[in-house]
């Protein structure tokens, strides 16, 4: 069953053409047996056909897809085995819930017993014993998606494809789902491959995220990894929000880099430096990276900022402040209670390990 | 406020169906209890002496009634057989060949009627093109009569009625979530195995729709048996048509109307009662 290479899913080299329209362009990743991996990335970006592409729904262009090590690329979508979760659930509108999860195994001549079981068994899982004889439209979203969850898990999936199964559903719900979602699935170590443009998702629930953006991918790497150290201007942005200062490297000491940006403002910039002094470079700075102090302390990097702007987000405050230079910055902050006001002077504190920076071509500069 | 501007919108419509359907019908029921005197004027009465000659006489039963009702199922079923196939494939065409296609399969409503038989009478004819056709392709020797014959009938209510099965199943086939089959074969289903669970059963309420519309009008059909019949093809929109106008019983010609109506009624009553058994009552949110 499992092959020697220990992947449950490999894309290599693939690519999908419509017409002129590059959809999806020499894509390749693995996923390994019982890993969680996401395919993050913006609206239209190619996530949804790369994911038809293995399911078997669409055909790749070019490029090899294995599962289990078996080359599937031209195997129909009956053929490959795979659990698949619609973003709008599929649910057959004239069958019960029990018929719908019935039915790959009907298909598969099971006996009535080991069915009824079966089915029994899928909907307690999903928490939908009571359900059986319901017709999909007598549920509600949340509910159609654990039957449109629990029709894929009957047949007991080496792989479970979803593609972004938690849209439609209201955020309170989306995150719960969530972590059943990844309980579930490190209960029954199963493989997935999670399709989603909500990087919280993509982020709390994936061992690995690959990042697409334009039918391309941009990034594959664990979740901290992909945060703390996004290596490109695009999942910088894309993940999460960032600070960017174009600047010149002017000195390189010990660990500690100094970048000049426009006339005013100097960082002391820390972290695995490689760039010679008088390249040009991007700094990336998370705006949680950032103190926010109310006087002026000691510290590699001690900036004064006037606040602009701030929004309550519940747990977080939002400054935007601007440096005497004229940046402008997001800074989010924790402490709520003993706030700058808008048009007061603060200092905001940056550790020099705090900053990324990258080339300004977008690659990496470490 | 919105109750009373909906009744207003909806007043025309009332009004005319209550001045050319509800109106008539009354006059036609109620002249179905009137008595006919010979040499052919009616007298105001109150008898079932209409019906009884009608539903009294085997001849009638067997010959017109039955004789329809066998006609309409027939030329409904050789519709939707040749008609699914065509709405499937139509349903996956785009831009011109759609349209092609589309003014193919309207154009028995696009071309008037009589036309529509005059061209077919050339199709038709002993030296035509189906006789041609069928005996330079050895599927039989001699020409075959298909003018004044029922095959004819047959062929010509198909033709007509297709349009209408065809268009109301295309309705249904679009409505289709198209990863209604690719769940189907997610979970094991080949191609064919999920047309026949998935796409077949979602296209019920189409199918439905476009039976009672063909089966309505073949059942009643009175021009083309007219026009392309023989004096065997008594069909009974026909006979209604020959009594009132040609033999002058207006009450005769109501209550075989009536008789029409009803026995259309009570089989479409069945085939709802069928449908929704099977698949409808599902479908349809309860309300
Ligand atoms: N059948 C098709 N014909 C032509 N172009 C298509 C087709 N399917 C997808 N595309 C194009 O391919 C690109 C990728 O589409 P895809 O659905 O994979 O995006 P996605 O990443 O899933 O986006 P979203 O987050 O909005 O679902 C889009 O630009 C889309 O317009
Ligand atoms: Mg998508």
């Amino acid at each position: 069953m499992n092959d020697s290479t220990g992947k449950a899913i490999q894309v290599e080299g693939v690519c999908k053409r419509y017409g002129h329209v590059s959809a999806v362009n020499d894509v390749s990743f693995d996923v390994r047996h019982g890993e969680f991996v996401s395919l993050l990335g913006p609206s239209g970006c190619g996530k949804t056909t790369t994911l038809r592409m293995i399911a078997g729904f669409v055909m790749a262009s070019d490029g090899h897809i294995r599962i289990n090590g078996r080359d599937v690329t031209y195997l129909p979508p009956e053929k490959r085995e795979v659990g698949f979760v619609f973003q709008n659930y599929a649910l057959w509108p004239h069958m019960t819930v029990a018929e719908n999860v019935a039915f790959g195994l009907k298909l598969r001549k099971r006996d009535k017993a080991f069915i009824r079981n079966k089915v029994e068994e899928s909907l307690a899982v999903t928490g939908l014993s009571g359900f059986e004889g319901r017709l999909p439209r007598q549920l509600s979203g949340g509910q159609q998606q654990r039957v449109a969850l629990a029709r894929a898990l009957a047949l007991e999936p080496q792989l479970l494809l979803m593609d972004e199964p938690l849209s439609n559903l209201d955020r309170a719900l989306r995150v719960a789902m969530r972590r059943e979602l990844k309980k579930l699935q490190q209960r029954l170590n199963m493989t997935t491959l999670y399709v989603t443009h909500d990087q919280e998702e993509a982020l709390s629930m994936s061992d690995r995220v690959v990042i697409m953006s334009g039918g391309e991918i941009v990034r594959v790497a664990r979740p901290l990894e992909v945060y703390e150290d996004p290596q490109s201007e695009f999942v910088a942005d894309f993940v999460g929000t960032t600070n960017f200062f174009d600047g010149i490297v002017s000195d390189i000491g010990e660990g500690v880099a100094t970048v000049k940006v426009g006339e005013t403002l100097t960082l002391r910039v820390g972290n695995r430096i490689s760039a010679a002094p008088g390249s040009a470079v991007r700094v990336l700075l998370r705006p949680e990276r950032v103190r926010i102090l109310a006087e002026r302390r000691e510290g590699a990097n001690m900036l004064a900022a006037r606040v602009d702007f701030i929004e309550y987000y519940g747990p977080t405050l939002r400054y935007t402040v601007a440096l005497p230079g004229g940046e402008a910055l997001f800074v989010e902050a924790h402490d709520i209670h003993g706030s700058a006001q808008i048009g007061e002077t603060v200092w905001l504190s940056i550790e020099p390990d705090h900053f990324r920076l990258i080339d300004r071509k977008g690659a990496p500069a470490s | 406020m919105k109750a009373r501007n909906a009744a207003l919108l909806l007043a025309p419509a009332a009004l005319a169906l209550t001045i050319f359907v509800i109106l008539p019908l009354m006059w036609v029921v109620r002249t179905s209890f009137n008595h006919t005197v010979d040499g052919a004027y009616m007298v105001s009465a109150f008898t079932f002496e209409n019906y009884t000659r009608f539903l009294g006489s085997g001849w009638y039963l067997v010959n017109t009634l039955w004789f329809s009702i066998r006609v309409a199922i027939l030329t409904t079923a050789i519709s939707v057989l040749l008609g699914y196939p065509v709405a499937l494939y139509i349903a996956g065409t785009r831009g011109v060949q759609r349209n092609v296609l589309m003014t193919m399969v309207l154009s028995p409503l696009l071309i008037g009627l009589v036309t529509l038989v005059y061209g077919w009478i050339v199709i038709f004819r002993g030296g035509g093109l189906l006789n041609s056709l069928m005996i330079a392709l050895r599927v039989y020797d001699e020409p075959v009569r298909y003018m004044w014959d029922l095959k004819g009938v047959v062929i010509l209510l198909v033709y007509i009625g297709m349009p209408y099965i065809v268009l109301s199943l295309l309705d249904s086939i679009e409505r289709i979530n198209p990863s209604f089959v690719e769940a189907a074969r997610n979970v094991g289903a080949s191609r064919w195995r999920a047309f026949w669970s998935i796409t077949f059963p979602l296209t019920m309420p189409g199918l439905y729709a476009g039976l009672v519309i063909v089966f309505t009008l073949n059942f009643s059909a009175f021009a083309v048996p007219l026009m392309v019949g023989a004096t065997d093809t008594q069909m009974i929109g026909l006979v209604i048509y020959r009594e009132a106008l040609l033999n002058n019983d207006l009450p005769f010609a109501s209550s075989l109307s009536v008789i029409m109506i009803a026995a259309n009624a009570t089989i479409l009553l069945g085939m709802s009662f069928l449908f929704g058994k099977l698949i409808l009552n599902r479908l349809e949110a309860k309300r």
